[in-house]
């Protein structure tokens, strides 16, 4: 049933240009950061470590959330427009299915977008010339990463299922982004859902931000996924459909 | 005779107002039940209901005699088809790969796209983008995709809303060939009673949120008494001719009218007339309209 839904999905986004901003979007941090890390040469400590530093700074806490948000708005619009929720909801499928089955589509993107950040993140290490040992911690970064974004991902896609304007949630994202440094600062990040991210890719410093908190850190992200989840599933059971 | 749909005391409220209330419905196997009423009567709100995309407040549903909830809802969904509002279709896809969500949904075979694509005739526009549809062609490719996995019930909301009167004259003939084909069930609403009068064969008539007629069609005909209206060379000639003969009659506007349509009464009055050297120059059989049967059931008007 669920690899049906799953298929279904694929197919709905069959045409659209999607790919293009998950493919476009991520050049953009990279190539910030290349050049604040090459602006910066005097006080950073030149090395792959802190390219990683300046590139995922810009993408976890501006770029990563509105562009699955996008992915995200994307996936429930085809829904909200031509009276398609009466069909989607009239298929012999359960809700935790239909759910599932674009948070699997959104999954799929996330990993996509995030070995593109790492293949962007050793192209421009490469073309700048950054010398020393390649750090092999950072592929743990861009898992941990990935497990952020999935959570950010799942919130998403409850904020566009709820809220039937395209650009609204994206802009929440946005704020959510910003916000993000200071739950951060404050040292909530953990629990803060678009917080995550940084923390997870590491992003802005060179030592592991999650020394010793990994738990929490894994504990928080699994819960808040599930958490958003079953909140969408709920609410999809509860609702009335409106087409 | 099995019972395809039940509700008992079927009620929806939205924000104080009562849009379906206490319903009782019932329809039976392999027939054409038609739902009539109003825009706003609450049919679409039922038909939702039906379905399970909305839920009642009150009441409960009986399909192919399993309650409409849990597990027994995805299995009742799994043989029944819908077509609800406006035809949903996702625009940058093409008519055949919008075929193709519904069927993988429905977990019906492939070829079955063919089928349908035939039974509308749409084979020749199935690679067109659903968006650049008309709207008539939408409501067709809503039929297929209702059509596909071979629904033992049909749930049709005003099907040939938006459509040209050929396009009208396709979909009745499509939608009335149904239970003969397959057997199929179809509950199909309008708010046109010729409409229901080509198609049902039985028919349910909802006002302000109340089922206020539910029979075969034979018996809202028997409701819906027809007169006769004719036109003479002389009126009021006539009119003697007729009350010398017993056969009651009344003028209105320089028009005779007979309440009773009877093949009796008809041939009495006309062949009276015509002895009589009275030319008829026209003889016409007017419904009872919706109006004036919504008049006779209820006893209040409404507009429609």
């Amino acid at each position: 049933m669920l690899i049906r839904c799953i298929r279904c999905e694929k197919l709905k986004l069959k045409h659209s240009i999607l790919w293009l901003a998950c493919l476009g979007i991520p050049v953009i941090p990279a190539i910030m950061g290349t050049f604040n890390y090459m602006g910066n040469l005097e006080t950073l400590t030149p090395g792959w470590a802190n390219l990683w530093t300046q590139e995922t700074l810009f993408y976890a806490n501006f770029f990563y959330a509105p562009l699955i948000g996008l992915c995200c708005a994307y996936l429930w619009r085809l829904e909200h427009r031509n009276h398609n929720w009466n069909t989607l909801m009239s298929a012999p499928v359960p809700a935790w299915a239909i759910i599932l089955s674009k948070l699997a589509v959104i999954l799929r993107t996330l990993i996509l977008i995030q070995i593109w950040v790492g293949v962007l993140f050793l192209v421009s290490g490469k073309c700048i010339g950054v010398e020393n040992r390649f750090p092999v911690e950072t592929l743990g970064w861009l898992l941990r990463g990935t497990l952020a974004g999935a959570v950010i991902g799942a919130l998403q896609l409850f904020l566009s299922m709820v809220i039937r304007s395209f650009a609204l949630p994206i802009i929440l994202a946005l704020l959510g982004s910003i916000g993000s440094i200071y739950a951060a600062a404050k040292g909530i990040g953990l629990f803060f859902p678009y917080s995550l991210m940084m923390l997870g890719m590491n992003s802005n410093h060179a030592e592991n931000m999650l020394e010793g908190q990994l738990a929490v850190f894994l504990a928080s992200s699994v819960g808040m996924l599930l958490l958003f989840y079953l909140l969408s599933v709920l609410y999809l059971k509860k609702t009335d459909v409106k087409a | 005779m099995e019972i395809m749909i039940e509700t008992k005391n079927l009620t929806k409220h939205y924000k104080n107002k009562t849009v379906v209330s206490e319903l009782d419905m019932k329809v039976t196997k392999g027939s054409i039940y038609g739902f009539l009423g109003s825009n706003g009567a609450g049919k679409s709100t039922t038909m939702k209901m039906l379905l399970g995309l909305i839920r009642p407040a009150q009441g409960q549903i009986q399909i192919f005699g399993k309650p409409l909830q849990g597990k027994m809802r995805l299995e009742i969904l799994k043989n029944t088809g819908s077509l609800i509002e406006s035809p949903s279709y996702y625009g940058h896809l093409s008519g055949r790969e919008n075929l193709e969500i519904i069927c993988t949904l429905k977990n019906a075979p492939k070829r079955e796209i063919d089928e349908v694509l035939k039974l509308v005739r749409m084979e020749n526009q199935q690679h067109k983008k659903a968006g650049q549809y008309s709207l008539g062609m939408k409501q067709r490719l809503g039929l297929a995709a209702a059509l596909l996995g071979h629904p033992r019930l049909l749930l049709l909301d005003e099907p040939t809303n938006g459509l040209d009167p050929s396009g009208i004259q396709e979909m009745r003939e499509l939608i009335c060939a149904l239970p003969k084909r397959t057997g199929m069930t179809v509950l199909v609403s309008s708010h046109l009673l010729s409409e229901i009068d080509q198609m049902a064969t039985h028919v349910g008539i909802i006002d302000q949120g109340h089922l206020i007629f539910q029979d075969s069609l034979a018996v809202l005909h028997e409701h819906s008494q027809s007169k006769l209206h004719l036109r003479t060379t002389d009126t009021a000639a006539a009119l003697a001719e007729l009350q010398r003969n017993h056969i009651p009659a009344e003028e209105k506007e320089g028009t005779i009218i007979l309440r009773d349509t009877s093949d009796r009464t008809v041939t009495c009055a006309i062949r009276h007339l015509v002895y009589a050297g009275i030319g008829i120059l026209r003889a016409e059989e007017i419904q009872m309209s919706l109006e004036d049967i919504f008049l006779k059931l209820t006893g209040k008007k409404v507009s429609l």
